[in-house]
C-alpha cells in the first residue's frame, strides 16, 4: 500500500501517534463525562428533515474547510492516518464495551446506567468518536478525490462507501420505524405498536390475514429419559424421522419399528386413529413395534398430542418412546393489503422473504408459539427506513471498492 | 454419508496427512515419492471434501449451522491454505501447522459428536445463508494463517534469519482474510435486513465481527503508515485473538443472553 505523496506528508509532518491517541481519549472521556451529568440520559438524534440539515451541514463544513484550509497543520492532521488510527482503536474499544456487556436495562443511578455503558451505542461517547471518525474520513476521502485520479478509485468506493452508510445509518436511525401488527384469521387491521412500550399506531393501510400456515418438518420418535430430561442417542446419533418403515436402534436398550404413520389424524372409537378431517386439527400418529431384548414384539400407536389430543407414548423401563413433533419449516401469512388511497395487494408473508407496500417492508415475525401449529394468529413486523437506500449505495460502493482491493492486491502479490 | 461414517472418515483424513508428512523426510531426494506424498496430502483433503459433500445431501441443508459443522469446513480448508501458500511461496512449514490445526478440529469433533439433525428454522433459509458464512469460514482460515505466519516471522526475526518472503505473506494473506470480512459483514447486513427486518442491530455479534473488522482495518492502516515489520508481525499475531472471541468466545460473554447469532452447537 503505498500514500499519495501530499496527504502522507502533511500527516507525518506534524505528529505522531501521541497527540492522536490523546485527542481521542479526550473524546471519549468528554462523552463519559456528559453522559455522568445526564445520568445517562444518551444522545436523542433529530427526525428528518433536522438530521439530515446536520448531515448536509456537516457534509459541507467538511468540503470547506478541507479545501480552503488544507495547508494549516491542524486540518492536514485531522484527515491523516494517525487520528484515523486513534479513532478506530477508539471506536472498537467502545464497541468492545457494547459487545461485552448485556444493552439491556440497568438499574436506575448504577455505574452502568449513569455512563449509558449499557447503551453504548446511542451514548455521547460513541457519538463524539464516530462524529470525529467521519471528520477524519471526510477529509481523507476529500483529498483523494480533489483532484481525481482514477488510481484512488478504490479508495474513494470503500471509504466514501463507509463514510456514506455510517453517517446515513447513525443519523437516520431516528426515522427507522420498526412496528409490530398482531393479525387474527379472517379479521382486518391498521393498528400497528410501537414496541417496547407497546404505543398503538394507526398506519396508512390495513392488512386483512385470510389465513395463517405453518410447514413443519417430518415429526420424530426419541428415546426421552425423564430424569434427565433429554433423549438416549440412537445408533446411527440421528434423531430418527417418523416413516413407514423407519427403524432405530438404542443398543443395550429396546429399538423400534415404524409400521405405519398417519402425519393428521384423530383418535377414533375403537382406540384406532383416524383421518383428521378437513382442518388442521389432527397430531401425527405412528404405529410401532417395539423389540426389547428376549421378550415378544409389541405393537401399539403412539402420538404426539395437541389441542385436545391426549399424548401417547410407549413406556420402556424409566424411559419412554415418544413422537416430537417436527420443528417449523416454514410459516406464512396468506394476507390482503389495503391502503388509504385505495390500491390493493394480495401477498403472501414468509420469513426471508418480505413484502414491499408503499414504502414499508412487511416481514412475518412471529405466531402464537404456545398453539404452535394450530395458531389462528400472526405477528407482523412493519419497518420503514427511509435512509435504507442510501446505507445501501454505501454497501454497494464499499463492496465495488472491495472488489478493487482485491484486484489490486492479488496483482502486487504477484508482482511481489 | 451421516455422523456414523465420520470417525472413518476422520482417521482416513488424518492418516493420509501424517502419512504425506512422513514421506516429505525422503521426498527430497526422489521425485515419485514427492509425487506419493503431494497425492496423499490432497487425498486427505478429497476425503473430507467427499464427506461434506454427501453429509450435504443427507442432511438437506447446508452443514454450517453448528459449531461442530463449522469446525468441519474449518478441517476441510485450513490444509488446503497451507498447500497453496507452499505452492505460490515455496514456504513449506504453514502446511504442518495447518494439519495440526485441522487434526486438532476433527478430534473436538469426535470428542463431542454432533446430533444429526436436519431441521434448519425458517430464517436460515435464505440464499444469503452460504455465501455470508463460507464467506467469513474462509476469511476466519486465511487470517489464522496470517497470524501463524506473523508469530513465525517474529522467531525467524529472533534467530536473525528474518525472510522477505515470508513478512509479504502474512501480509497477503491478512489482507484476502480482510477483503473476505468486509464481503462477510456486508452480506450479512443485506441478508439481516430480509431476515430480521434490520441490517444492523449491535446483537453481539454483529459487534464482534465490526470489532474483528475494525482490527484487521488498523492493520491496513498501519501498513499505510510504513509501520516497522516487527511491529506489524506481533499485531497479526495478536489480531487473531479478536476473531476467537467472535467465532466461539461470544457465546460465553455476558451480553450474548440475547443474541440471535450464537451457534446451537
Ligand atoms: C472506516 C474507517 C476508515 C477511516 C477512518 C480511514 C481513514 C483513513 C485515513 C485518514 C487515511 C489517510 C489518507 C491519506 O493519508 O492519504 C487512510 C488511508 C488509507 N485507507 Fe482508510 N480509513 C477507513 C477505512 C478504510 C478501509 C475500510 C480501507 C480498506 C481498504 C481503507 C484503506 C486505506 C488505504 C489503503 C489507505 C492508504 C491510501 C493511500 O495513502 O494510498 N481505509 N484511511
Amino acid at each position: 500500500m503505498q500514500s499519495s505523496r501530499t496527504t502522507a506528508d502533511a500527516g507525518t509532518a506534524v505528529e505522531g501517534f501521541g497527540g492522536a491517541a490523546l485527542f481521542t481519549i479526550f473524546a471519549i472521556v468528554a462523552g463519559f463525562a456528559v453522559e455522568w451529568l445526564t445520568a445517562g440520559s444518551g444522545i436523542v438524534i433529530p427526525r428528518w428533515p433536522v438530521n439530515f440539515l446536520f448531515l448536509a451541514a456537516f457534509a459541507s463544513g467538511i468540503v470547506a474547510v478541507g479545501l480552503g484550509m488544507r495547508d494549516r497543520p491542524v486540518v492536514a492532521w485531522m484527515g491523516g492516518i494517525p487520528v484515523g488510527l486513534s479513532l478506530i482503536v477508539g471506536l472498537a474499544l467502545l464497541s468492545f464495551i457494547g459487545g461485552f456487556l448485556p444493552q439491556d436495562p440497568a438499574p436506575a443511578g448504577s455505574m452502568v446506567a449513569r455512563l449509558r455503558l449499557n447503551s453504548i451505542f446511542s451514548s455521547w461517547p460513541f457519538a463524539f468518536v464516530a462524529f470525529l471518525f467521519l471528520g477524519n474520513l471526510g477529509f481523507s476521502l476529500l483529498w483523494k478525490t480533489i483532484p481525481f485520479r482514477p488510481a484512488n478509485l478504490q479508495f474513494i468506493l470503500f471509504h466514501g462507501g463507509f463514510w456514506i452508510a455510517l453517517s446515513c445509518g447513525l443519523l437516520g436511525s431516528s426515522d427507522l420505524q420498526r412496528l409490530v401488527i398482531p393479525l387474527y384469521e379472517g379479521q382486518e387491521s391498521g393498528v400497528a405498536y410501537e414496541m417496547p412500550s407497546e404505543q398503538p399506531l394507526r398506519l396508512p393501510y390495513s392488512i386483512y390475514l385470510k389465513d395463517f400456515e405453518i410447514l413443519e418438518y417430518v415429526p420424530q420418535f426419541a428415546l426421552y429419559d425423564p430424569s434427565t430430561d433429554q433423549v438416549i442417542d440412537e445408533k446411527s446419533r440421528m434423531v430418527p424421522e417418523v416413516r413407514k418403515g423407519a427403524r432405530a436402534v438404542w443398543p443395550g436398550i429396546v429399538s423400534a419399528t415404524v409400521l405405519d404413520f398417519l402425519p393428521d389424524a384423530v383418535p377414533g372409537k375403537d382406540g384406532n386413529p383416524v383421518l383428521a378431517a378437513e382442518g388442521h386439527k389432527g397430531v401425527p400418529f405412528a404405529r410401532i413395534r417395539v423389540e426389547l431384548e428376549g421378550q415378544p414384539a409389541v405393537e401399539q400407536w403412539i402420538n404426539g398430542g395437541g389441542p385436545g389430543i391426549n399424548p401417547q407414548f410407549f413406556p420402556v423401563g424409566n424411559y419412554f418412546i415418544v413422537i416430537a413433533p417436527g420443528q417449523p419449516k416454514a410459516f406464512s401469512s396468506s394476507v390482503l393489503i389495503r391502503g388509504n388511497d385505495g390500491q390493493r395487494r394480495v401477498a403472501t408473508l414468509e420469513v426471508n422473504k418480505p413484502v414491499d407496500f408503499q414504502g414499508w417492508k412487511l416481514y412475518q415475525m412471529g405466531y402464537d408459539e404456545k398453539a404452535g401449529r394450530w395458531s389462528t394468529m400472526s405477528l407482523v413486523e412493519a419497518v420503514n427506513d427511509p435512509w435504507l437506500p442510501a446505507v445501501y449505495l454505501g454497501f454497494f460502493m464499499i463492496m465495488g471498492g472491495n472488489l478493487l482491493f482485491f484486484w489490486k492486491g492479488i496483482k502486487k502479490m504477484e508482482a511481489a | 454419508m451421516t455422523l456414523v461414517e465420520f470417525p472413518a472418515i476422520a482417521m482416513a483424513a488424518v492418516a493420509c496427512w501424517v502419512l504425506g508428512s512422513l514421506l516429505q523426510i525422503p521426498a527430497g531426494r526422489s521425485k515419485p515419492v514427492a509425487v506419493f506424498s503431494w497425492t496423499l496430502f490432497v487425498g486427505g483433503s478429497a476425503v473430507l471434501v467427499w464427506f461434506l459433500v454427501s453429509y450435504w445431501i443427507a442432511l438437506e441443508r447446508p452443514p454450517l449451522r453448528t459449531l461442530g459443522e463449522t469446525r468441519l469446513w474449518y478441517a476441510t480448508l485450513i490444509p488446503l491454505v497451507g498447500f497453496l501458500v507452499e505452492y505460490r511461496w515455496g514456504i513449506r512449514w504453514l502446511k504442518y501447522y495447518c494439519i495440526g490445526l485441522a487434526t486438532l478440529f476433527l478430534g473436538i469433533n469426535l470428542l463431542h459428536p454432533d446430533v444429526f439433525q436436519k431441521a434448519l428454522m425458517p430464517a436460515l433459509q435464505s440464499v444469503w445463508f452460504v455465501p455470508h458464512v463460507v464467506v467469513y469460514l474462509v476469511a476466519y482460515v486465511l487470517l489464522a494463517a496470517s497470524s501463524v505466519a506473523g508469530f513465525h516471522n517474529l522467531w525467524l526475526q529472533y534467530r536473525n534469519k528474518s525472510s522477505k518472503v515470508s513478512e509479504s505473506m502474512s501480509h497477503y494473506l491478512a489482507l484476502l482474510g480482510f477483503v473476505l470480512l468486509t464481503f462477510g459483514l456486508v452480506f450479512g447486513a443485506l441478508w439481516a435486513k430480509e431476515a430480521w427486518g434490520h441490517y444492523w442491530t449491535w446483537d453481539p455479534k454483529e459487534t464482534w465481527a465490526f470489532i474483528s473488522w475494525l482490527a484487521y482495518l488498523g492493520y491496513l492502516h498501519l501498513v499505510a503508515r510504513k509501520t516497522r515489520v516487527t511491529t506489524l508481525q506481533w499485531y497479526l499475531g495478536l489480531a487473531f485473538l479478536v476473531l476467537l472471541v467472535c467465532w466461539f468466545g461470544v457465546n460465553y460473554l455476558p451480553s450474548a443472553q440475547n443474541s440471535v447469532h450464537t451457534y446451537s452447537g
